[in-house]
């Protein structure tokens, strides 16, 4: 009997562990999605259902801007911090210059340092450089979409940066070699052999930009001006106004964006990893 | 009319490089090198690994540049174009080809990239895939070929531009025993084929011997020697070089007059006189295993250089016999045919060893 026991114990307590952690990460969740269809003026409370709060949602036409401001941030932002991304991955992992390593070391620097330092950092620059823009030439800046864009663009350079370097490190730099023997310009090795190749990895980048950009409350908050607010940041002031069940439908509906990319991105890499093993199913010789 | 020849010979040169060096931070890969290779030659560059054999190739592709020198294709300077700019194409060791495209966009990729009219690229890459029988496998992908296919495809993919010069970085390196050996006897079917000049590089002495025109010999980023396979061997002029290319007995000694050695142990032998040693110099002789001849003590037929020593070790090889015979200063190896009418001697026999004049070769040490 005891030792029935002793066997079976552990099996017992890592199946619990397993519904206690999955009770612990989507309970929230599922609670959420819940009360956005309660009745109640109170957000954690039952008064049967009712989709008022998604009308409600719709008819405001602030909350519609914020939408807008958040998907236009997040694109600009998401290409151009790509662009930049790819670009230092390729400068690093290609090519030797002076100053290399410290590069490397400054880039990685966005993810380490925490919101807030980069948020107040973000300001100050951008306060001093408008002042001084003023100063010199007199053209007069205020913050708004492009301070958010280019904060956004700043943090998430590392992020694909990071990503495209793994996918540039996994390639043979003798295929550009061979390339550039074949005649192909510096751009033709980069656009016909290069780029293709490194494609799942740019894309992933992009994938983490748009939901780091969308996400992001701390540092647009900071560099955020009147009436270019996004998304995240308008929720936020309004639980500082007290709190009301359209909180809960806006959340949702950011989930639901949220899981529409991530499902994008999962379906990508999905995709890639089953040509990747098909790739090394295949017999490849001897070589 | 030596001159006419002479510039003769400089115009018809497909690579040609005068005191081409090259640099990494303070190493130097490739030390003053000059070289010519002639148009519709087979030309290895043999050399162990780290010699710059591979730096000097890629140099002539474009994708080093050298710190010093000239480098000319067909005449024309082509030392700081980039590879695009160049009229020649390179076989990479591991071949290099682009996987996200089939046989035939790799084949196609060159023509496509100096913009040649689309209905010529098909024809072209249709005669480049079948001159390397790889016809119906158009649609492959290079993930999808073996070894021995893959090679065939970098082949046709550089072919197929007609450069001016093929080079080809260690072609075989990748491939079994049996398939290099067939790949080498269509490596040489195939050049004989189009005519175009190949520079191709190899640590493996045999392949060199058996594939090329010439063989240049480098070590430590210097070009030590260039001449034909039976030059290479027969009349080594350096240590190194005949190391290197089979094997051989080195004895010490310095060269007394323009044809005679005396060897350290006092005894004065005829060589072959050779001009890259100076009288008065300390020189080696190189002796080949297999042609110096071993018999009975004081059996050794007169006229001949001839030492006396003690057979050390017997070795049988199947179709030879390798005796390490000692001598009071140094050991000699010598191999001999196993064959019924050949006498054979035990370890512990007395016996002579003796080799004709032109036997041997006078090298650097």
């Amino acid at each position: 009997m005891s030792e029935t026991i002793t066997r079976r114990l552990p099996a017992w307590a890592l199946r619990t562990n397993g519904a206690v952690v999955l009770i612990f990460l989507y309970a929230p969740i599922i609670l959420l999605v819940v009360f956005s269809f309660s009745a109640s003026r109170i957000p954690g409370q039952w008064g049967g259902f009712t989709s008022e709060w998604y009308a409600t949602l719709f008819d405001d036409s602030r909350l519609q801007r914020t939408i807008s401001v958040s998907v236009k941030v997040a694109l600009v932002s998401t290409l151009l911090a790509t662009v930049l991304g790819t670009m230092s991955a390729l400068a690093l992992e290609r090519f030797k210059f002076r100053g290399r390593k410290v590069f490397d070391a400054l880039l990685y620097l966005p993810i380490i340092i925490p919101d807030v330092t980069m948020a107040v950092m973000m300001l100050m620059f951008f306060s001093q450089a408008f002042d001084l823009l003023d100063s010199v030439f007199g053209i007069g800046l205020s913050k708004g979409f492009a301070t958010i864009v280019v904060s956004h663009v700043a943090f998430n350079i590392a992020f694909v940066s990071v990503v495209v370097r793994a996918r540039i490190a996994g390639m043979d730099a003798t295929l550009e070699q061979a390339a550039s023997d074949l005649y192909a310009t510096r751009w033709q090795a980069f656009r016909f052999v290069t780029l293709p190749l490194i494609a799942p990895g740019v894309l992933g980048g992009a994938l983490l930009a748009i939901t780091l950009s969308l996400d992001d409350v701390v540092v647009t908050q900071f560099v955020a001006g009147p009436g270019s607010t996004t998304l995240p940041v308008y929720v936020f002031s309004l639980i500082r106004k007290g709190v009301t069940p359209t909180i809960n439908a806006v959340s949702v509906i950011m989930l639901v964006a949220s899981l529409i990319l991530v499902a994008g991105s999962v379906g990508l890499q999905r995709a890639n990893a089953s040509r990747g093993r098909q790739q090394l199913r295949t017999p490849g010789g001897t070589s | 009319m030596n001159e006419p020849l002479g510039l003769q010979q400089q115009m018809s040169a497909a690579v040609s490089l005068r005191g081409i060096s090259k640099l990494f931070d303070d190493v130097t890969a490739v030390d003053n090198v000059d070289l010519d290779i002639a148009d519709g030659e087979f030309f290895a560059l043999l050399g162990p690994s780290g010699c710059g054999k591979t730096t000097t190739l890629r140099m002539i592709a474009g994708l080093e540049l050298p710190s010093a020198g000239s480098l000319q294709i067909f005449g024309e300077e082509v030392g700081s174009l980039p590879p695009n700019k160049r009229p020649v194409n390179t076989v990479f060791q591991n071949y290099a080809l682009f996987p996200h495209m089939s046989v035939a966009d790799n084949v196609a990729f060159g023509l496509r990239m100096r913009k040649v009219p689309k209905s010529e690229i098909s024809t072209r890459v249709q005669e480049a895939i079948s001159l390397v029988r790889m016809t119906g496998m158009e649609g492959r992908r290079p993930n999808q070929l073996s070894g021995g296919q893959q090679q065939r495809v970098a082949l046709a993919r550089a072919l197929v531009n007609r450069p001016k010069v093929l080079l080809l970085d260690e072609p075989l390196a990748a491939l079994d025993l049996k398939l290099r050996q067939e790949m080498q006897f269509e490596l040489k079917q195939l050049q004989r084929e189009v005519g175009i000049t190949f520079v191709f590089v190899t640590h493996d002495q045999e392949e060199a011997l058996a594939l090329s025109d010439r063989i240049g010999v480098m070590n430590d980023g210097r070009l030590l020697q260039v001449g034909t396979p039976e030059e290479m061997y027969d009349a080594p002029v350096d240590r190194f070089v005949a190391d290197f290319i089979g094997r051989s007995n080195f004895l010490k000694g310095v060269l007394e007059s323009s044809d005679v050695v005396c060897l350290s142990n006092g005894q004065r032998i005829n060589v072959p006189v050779v001009a890259t040693v100076a009288v008065g110099d300390d020189v080696q002789v190189s002796l080949r295993p297999e042609r110096v001849m071993i018999c009975q003590l004081d059996a050794a037929p007169s006229g001949v250089a001839k030492l006396s020593g003690v057979v050390d070790t017997e070795t049988f090889l199947g179709n030879s016999v390798v005796y390490r015979v000692a001598l009071d200063w140094m050991t000699i190896e010598v191999e001999t045919d196993h064959r019924p009418d050949v006498a054979r001697h035990a370890v512990g026999e007395q016996v002579d060893v003796w080799w004709r004049d032109d036997a041997v070769a006078v090298v650097k040490p």
